[in-house]
C-alpha cells in the first residue's frame, strides 16, 4: 500500500482551499441567513428592550445564558485535543487538531457574544471589564461573573494565540504554492516563515509551552463557568460536584461537535487519507469517558439531593423530572446518557452515519442540560408564589439560531482560507525518506 | 562566525545552498559541515526534526522557557496586586464577615493572569527568538520546496577558499544539488 507522501500532504490540504464550490456556497448562505435572522431578532430586542425575551420574575437568566454555556462548553474540546493531546503525544491528534481548535475560538467567539446579549443594553457590556472605582463602581474580585470574564477572556486569547502559532509553519505552505496577491497575504500571514533551524528550535520550545500552559486553561474555564450557578444559593445548582460535571460535560459535547464539523469537511475536501475511522473512534471513546462521567454526576446529583433532606433542593429535582420542565429533563438524559451508549460496540462508532446521527443528538442533549439547569432551577426556587413556567419566545430562538450561523460562517471561512489538517505535524509523523531505505530496497 | 579563516582571506562569495530529498543525507551534510567547523549555517526543514537539533544544538535547551517563567511570575503578582489593590482602594462592608482581601477567590483571578502573562511571553519569545517576522535570512533559504518535500542547507559568510570544501562536503553527504558559492555556482554537483 502506498501513503501520501510529503508533496501529496500539501497537494491534498491545499486543495480545498480558495475555490468554493455550489455546496459551500449553498452552506455558506444558509449560515449567513442564520446569521441575519439573529441580527434581526437582536435588533428588535435592541430597539424594543429585554421585554421581548420571555423573562418573568424570578427568571432573568434563559435561552442567552444557556446558549452561552453551550458554546463555551463546545470550546473546551479544540484545546483539549491539542493541547492535552500533545503533552501525552497521542498520534491520533495531528489529523484533526487543526480544525478543533479552529472550532474551539469560533466557539469562544460566538460564546462571547451572549453576556452582551444577555445584559440588554449592550454599549455597556465593558462594565463587564475590570472598570477604575473612578466610574463609582465596585469591582467585586469575589463574584464568579468576574471571575469568568478573566476565566474566558484568557481561554480565548490563549487559544487565539496557540492556534495562530500552529498555523504558521502551514501558513508557509501555502504561500510558497500560491502566486501574487495571495502570496504576499500569506508571507505576511506566517511571518515570513522558512523553517529554519533556528526557528523550529524555539517553535517546538514554546509549543510546549502553550499546550503546558492550555491544560490546565481547559480545566478551569468551565470550572470558573460553573461557579457563575454553583457560587449562587439557588437550589439545583449551590453544589460542589459542578466543576468536574460541567468539565466533563463540556469535553462530551466538544468532542461531539468536533465529530458533527469533521466528518463533512473529511468527505467533501477528500481528506480520507489524514482523517481516518480511527481518529473518529478516538473521539467517541472520549465521549463514552466523559459521558459516562456526566451519566455519573447526574445520579449524584440526584442522591445527594435526596440525602440533602433539604426540601427546596429535592423539590427542585423532583420538579426537574415531573414538573413543566420534564421533556427537557428527558431529552437531556436521552440524549447524554443513552443516545452514546451503542457506541461502546464498534461497528456503530466505525459507522459514519451513526457517529454523525449519535454526535448531534449529544449537542442537542448538552445544549438540554445547561436549559435544564438554569431554566428549571430559576422557575421552581425556594418560594412557591414565585414558580413561574419561563416560556422562551421566538426572539430568543432567533438569537440562538443566529449563534449558529455566526460560528458556521466563520467555520465555512477558514476551511476555506487555512490548511485544515496541520501539514507539518502529519509530515513529522509520517517516517522520513531515507537513502538507506533506498539502498536496502534496490538490494 | 566560527569559520577558521585570517581576516585578510575572509573575501565572502555568495552562501552556498544544499538541497536534500533524504533526511539522512541532510544529517550526514550538517554534521559534515560542523565537523569541517562551519558552523554558520541555516538547515530548512518543512516539519521540526529532532535529530537535527540535536545536532546543531547539542542538546541545549532554547531559552524560551525562562520567558514563560518570568510572564507566569509577572502575571501571578500583577493579578494578585490589581485585585488586593483595587478591592483595598474601595473598601465596601461585604456581608458575611469576608476579609476585603479574600485569598481564595484571588486565586482564581491570580491563575488566570498567570496563564495569561505566561502565555504572552512564550509568544514574544518566540517572535523574538525566531526572529519573526522573518529578516535577515540569506535569499537562499527562500525555496518553495521547503516547506513541502525538500530539506536544505544553506551556508552563509564563505570565504573564497573554502566554498570548493564546503561544496564538495554537501555534495557527498548525497544532495540532490548544491548551487552558489561563487564562479561555478552554475555546476550544481550532482550525487546520487
Amino acid at each position: 500500500m502506498k501513503g501520501p507522501t510529503y508533496s501529496s500532504v500539501n497537494r491534498d490540504v491545499l486543495a480545498p482551499l480558495f475555490t468554493p464550490n455550489a455546496a459551500y456556497m449553498g452552506a455558506l448562505t444558509a449560515a449567513l441567513a442564520a446569521l441575519a435572522w439573529g441580527g434581526y431578532c437582536w435588533a428588535q430586542q435592541l430597539v424594543h428592550g429585554l421585554g421581548v425575551a420571555g423573562y418573568r420574575p424570578p427568571v432573568f437568566w434563559g435561552v442567552y445564558i444557556t446558549t452561552f454555556v453551550f458554546w463555551v462548553g463546545i470550546g473546551h474540546a479544540g484545546t483539549l485535543i491539542s493541547a492535552v493531546l500533545f503533552l501525552t503525544r497521542s498520534r491520533w491528534r495531528t489529523g484533526i487538531y487543526r480544525a478543533a481548535e479552529a472550532m474551539t475560538i469560533f466557539a469562544v467567539m460566538t460564546a462571547a457574544l451572549f453576556p452582551a446579549i444577555h445584559v440588554g443594553r449592550a454599549w455597556y457590556a465593558y462594565f463587564l471589564f475590570p472598570y477604575p472605582n473612578q466610574r463609582q463602581l465596585w469591582v467585586n474580585f469575589k463574584s464568579p461573573l468576574m471571575w469568568d470574564v478573566f476565566a474566558v477572556s484568557t481561554y480565548f486569547t490563549v487559544s487565539t494565540v496557540f492556534f495562530f502559532i500552529g498555523l504558521v509553519p502551514d501558513m508557509a505552505a501555502v504561500r510558497d504554492s500560491t502566486r501574487g496577491y495571495t502570496q504576499k497575504l500569506y508571507a505576511v500571514m506566517c511571518l515570513g516563515w522558512r523553517g529554519t533551524d533556528r526557528q523550529w528550535r524555539h517553535y517546538m520550545a514554546a509549543y510546549g509551552f502553550f499546550a503546558a500552559l492550555a491544560t490546565p486553561l481547559v480545566l478551569s474555564v468551565h470550572s470558573v463557568v460553573s461557579w457563575d450557578f454553583a457560587m449562587a444559593q439557588t437550589p439545583g445548582w449551590h453544589s460542589t460536584i459542578f466543576p468536574p460535571y460541567f468539565v466533563a460535560g463540556a469535553i462530551f459535547s466538544g468532542c461531539a461537535m468536533v465529530i458533527t464539523l469533521m466528518l463533512p469537511l473529511t468527505k467533501i475536501f477528500k481528506l480520507e487519507d489524514y482523517i481516518h475511522v480511527w481518529h473518529f473512534e478516538h473521539l467517541a471513546k472520549l465521549c463514552l469517558f466523559t459521558g459516562g462521567i456526566l451519566t455519573y454526576a447526574y445520579g449524584t446529583e440526584y442522591f445527594i439531593a435526596w440525602y440533602s433532606d433539604n426540601i427546596y433542593e429535592w423539590g427542585t429535582f423532583v420538579d426537574r423530572v415531573v414538573g413543566n420542565y420534564w421533556w427537557v429533563f428527558a431529552t437531556m438524559v436521552f440524549c447524554n446518557c443513552l443516545a452514546p451508549l451503542p457506541w461502546y460496540f464498534k461497528k456503530v462508532r466505525t459507522s459514519y452515519l451513526w457517529l454523525f446521527v449519535i454526535s448531534i443528538l449529544i449537542n442537542v442533549g448538552m445544549w438540554f442540560e445547561r436549559y435544564n439547569i438554569i431554566a428549571s432551577s430559576l422557575s421552581h426556587s425556594f418560594d412557591p408564589a414565585g414558580w413561574v413556567y419561563y416560556v422562551p419566545t421566538y426572539i430568543e430562538w432567533g438569537i440562538m439560531l443566529g449563534s449558529f450561523g455566526w460560528f458556521f460562517t466563520w467555520f465555512l471561512l477558514f476551511v476555506k482560507i487555512m490548511p485544515s489538517v496541520a501539514i507539518a505535524e502529519v509530515k513529522e509523523m509520517m517516517r522520513p525518506p531515507l537513502k538507506s531505505d533506498e539502498e536496502v530496497a534496490a538490494k | 562566525m566560527s569559520v577558521s579563516v585570517p581576516v585578510e582571506a575572509a573575501a565572502t562569495v555568495a552562501p552556498i545552498k544544499a538541497v536534500y530529498k533524504h533526511l539522512d543525507c541532510l544529517v550526514t551534510g550538517i554534521d559534515g559541515l560542523k565537523r569541517a567547523g562551519f558552523r554558520d549555517i541555516h538547515v530548512m526543514t518543512p516539519f521540526p526534526r529532532h535529530e537535527v537539533e540535536e545536532l546543531i544544538y547539542e542538546g541545549e535547551p532554547s531559552p524560551v522557557r525562562w520567558f514563560t517563567l518570568m510572564g507566569g511570575l509577572f502575571g501571578a503578582t500583577m493579578a494578585f496586586t490589581m485585585t488586593a489593590l483595587m478591592s483595598a482602594n474601595w473598601p465596601m462592608i461585604m456581608p458575611g464577615g469576608k476579609p476585603l482581601v479574600s485569598i481564595p477567590p484571588f486565586i482564581i483571578i491570580t491563575f488566570e493572569g498567570t496563564i495569561l502573562w505566561a502565555s504572552m511571553f512564550t509568544f514574544a519569545a518566540l517572535l523574538l527568538l525566531c526572529r519573526l517576522p522573518a529578516r535577515g535570512l540569506p535569499k537562499e533559504v527562500e525555496d518553495p520546496r521547503f516547506s513541502n518535500d525538500h530539506f536544505g542547507i544553506v551556508v552563509e559568510r564563505v570565504g573564497a577558499h573554502n566554498a570548493a570544501q564546503i561544496k564538495s562536503i554537501l555534495a557527498h553527504s548525497g544532495a540532490i544539488e548544491v548551487t552558489g558559492g561563487g564562479e561555478d555556482a552554475a555546476h550544481g554537483a550532482h550525487h546520487g
